[in-house]
């Protein structure tokens, strides 16, 4: 009897030891809720994340060695790149701004224009895009192949070591789903824990309120599109950025005209850290994002019904906003060093 | 590539004006609905009272979504019970705000009021940005589910 346990016992061991599928628990914050996807056939595992994470930093995966996702997505910039448009593996910049790598758990559809609805379907884009990683997805997997590296850590992570682009993309959407921020300032005062300034008090009001000028109430309604826990709606708006606007937006993706330069709209988490802001990078301060909002939404067909009147804020107005802002910054989001580059902590 | 995706979103444009489906009624449903504007014109239309941000009374016409459930045979009515009790309607904007009602709430045989897609508003077409189809819920005391370009309603089960 006790020969069968322990045999049984050592094939169970010797299982684990081929194939680590540890599943890794997703720390979600309770205000943030549970409406969000994992597909069935990529669960998280602490092996897959692991690999996810070399895979971004991994400057293996663009044409020529010399950049990798983490140049265009820097973790202590909230993973963005400080620049409007991204420089590329060409030397060419990219046609929209980097966006922010926090909380996409929650997003339903990536990129400014909404076209790719998981991120497995998310990672093999830039891998492929001649301004962004340029090297074909097929070609980066033979890459990868060829390193005594790669081959042992995807037979962890997903029992096989032929690499494909399929596993890569499933590796990388493991490690962006844990990228989690929640522990700003901001969160830290809705567990009491934090006090607000006067300033930030007065610009979380601001923030959150609709204006209502027979009842004295002042407000800029920035909740009504950047609402809710994650500071941020899975909805598209054009927030009147040009009269006649160029970039098509949205309607690329759904072919209806009344989809014509909207855009997602973006997290406002560690938005601090995050600029120049919109998708074409065109506002380099948040002075400059919300004087637009405040003075310059311009109009135009598809401009947002709720960005129509005139907001004019008075210039107390737009530091206690921008005050507010700053209680987003989650400094332990942006150090975190399960986030970082593991090249550099091995 | 960016050319090609500019021509073509061109041609889906074009495409789109001679016969573009404003609404679509999908999920659990026996028909699913593709509507032109033709068609919801062709709906049985009502009018409702209903008080608005601005606080005052307005006059909504529109299609009392009962009438949009009949036509793609959602569960209302004698079937509405038993485990059809968990299934909810989500209707969805342009911009993809959702918002949800349970079935009962649009069947007269349980609710008293009756829930419309509007059209006009006393006596004049939605303005754009609005309509053409504004969901509008005669007495309820904030209008966040009075959700503006209508574009979609799915119904589900609640699993
Ligand atoms: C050359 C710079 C660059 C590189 C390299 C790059 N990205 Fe990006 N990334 C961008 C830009 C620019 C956008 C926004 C593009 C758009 O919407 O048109 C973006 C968007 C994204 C988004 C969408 C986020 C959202 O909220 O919708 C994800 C996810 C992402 N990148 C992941 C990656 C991964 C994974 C890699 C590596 C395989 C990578 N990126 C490499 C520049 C880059
Ligand atoms: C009607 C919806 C709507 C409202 C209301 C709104 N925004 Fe925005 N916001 C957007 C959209 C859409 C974008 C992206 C636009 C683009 O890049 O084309 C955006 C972008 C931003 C950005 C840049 C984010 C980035 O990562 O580049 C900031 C900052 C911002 N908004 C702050 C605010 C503030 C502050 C308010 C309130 C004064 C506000 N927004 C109100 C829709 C809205």
């Amino acid at each position: 009897m006790l020969r069968w346990l322990i045999l049984l016992s050592s094939a169970v061991v010797l299982a684990f030891t081929l194939r680590n599928d540890t599943p890794y628990t997703l720390p979600i914050p309770a205000s943030f809720g549970h409406r969000y996807t994992i597909p069935a056939d990529n669960p998280m595992t602490l092996e897959g994340v692991a690999l996810g994470r070399f895979l971004f930093y991994d400057s293996l995966l663009s044409k020529n060695n010399t950049i990798s996702c983490s140049s265009c997505h820097q973790q202590n910039r909230a993973f963005t790149d400080g620049f409007a448009l991204s420089i590329g593996v060409n030397g060419r910049t990219t046609a929209r701004n980097s966006m922010s790598l926090a909380n996409l758990l929650w997003v339903r559809h990536f990129f400014w224009d909404g076209h790719s609805p998981t991120l497995e379907d998310q990672a093999l884009i830039p891998m492929a895009h001649p301004d962004e990683l340029g090297l074909a997805p097929e070609k980066a997997a033979r890459k990868l192949q060829q390193t005594a590296f790669y081959p042992p850590k995807f037979k962890r992570a997903f029992g096989t070591d032929s690499i494909t682009p399929l596993l890569m993309a499933k590796a990388l959407a493991q490690f962006e789903r844990t990228l989690i921020s929640a522990q700003a300032p901001y969160d830290q005062y809705l567990r009491h824990q934090y006090t607000l300034t006067a300033a930030e008090k007065r610009g979380l009001d601001l923030f959150m309120r609709t204006s209502d000028p027979t009842k004295g109430i002042r407000g800029a309604n920035c909740t009504h599109c950047h609402g809710g826990a994650q500071f941020f709606q899975n909805v598209f708006h054009n927030n009147g950025l040009d009269a006649s606007p160029l970039d098509p937006g949205r309607q690329e993706v759904t072919g209806f005209d009344a989809d014509f330069a909207r855009f997602r709209v973006p997290t406002l988490r560690n938005i601090a850290v995050t600029g120049p802001y919109m998708h074409d990078g065109r506002f380099r301060t948040l002075d400059e994002v919300i004087d637009h909002y405040s003075e310059h939404v311009a109009s135009s067909r598809t401009l947002s019904t709720d960005l129509k009147g005139p907001m004019h804020l008075t210039s107390s107005e737009k530091k206690d906003l921008i005050a507010f802002l700053h209680t987003l910054t989650d400094t332990e989001f942006l150090q975190n060093p399960a986030f970082s580059n593991p090249f550099l902590t091995q | 590539m960016k050319k090609l995706l500019l021509l073509s979103g061109c041609l889906f444009g074009a495409w789109n004006v001679s016969a573009q489906v404003i609404l679509k009624v999908t999920g659990e449903v026996t028909t699913p609905l593709q509507l032109q504007a033709s068609d919801l014109k062709a709906l049985p239309h009502t009018e409702v009272k209903a008080v608005d941000k601005d606080q005052k009374e307005h006059h909504y016409s529109g299609i009392p979504l009962i009438e949009l459930l009949k036509k793609a045979g959602v569960t209302i009515g004698g079937q509405l019970r038993g485990e059809n009790l968990v299934k909810y309607a989500l209707v969805r904007a342009t911009d993809g705000y959702e918002v949800l009602f349970a079935l009962p709430e649009l069947d007269p045989e349980f609710s008293t009021r009756t829930i419309v897609l509007a059209d006009a508003v006393d006596g004049t077409a939605l303005p754009t940005g609005v309509g053409p189809y504004r969901i509008v819920v005669p007495g309820e005391k904030k209008p966040a589910r009075w959700i503006r370009e209508v574009r979609e309603i799915e119904i589900r089960f609640a699993k």
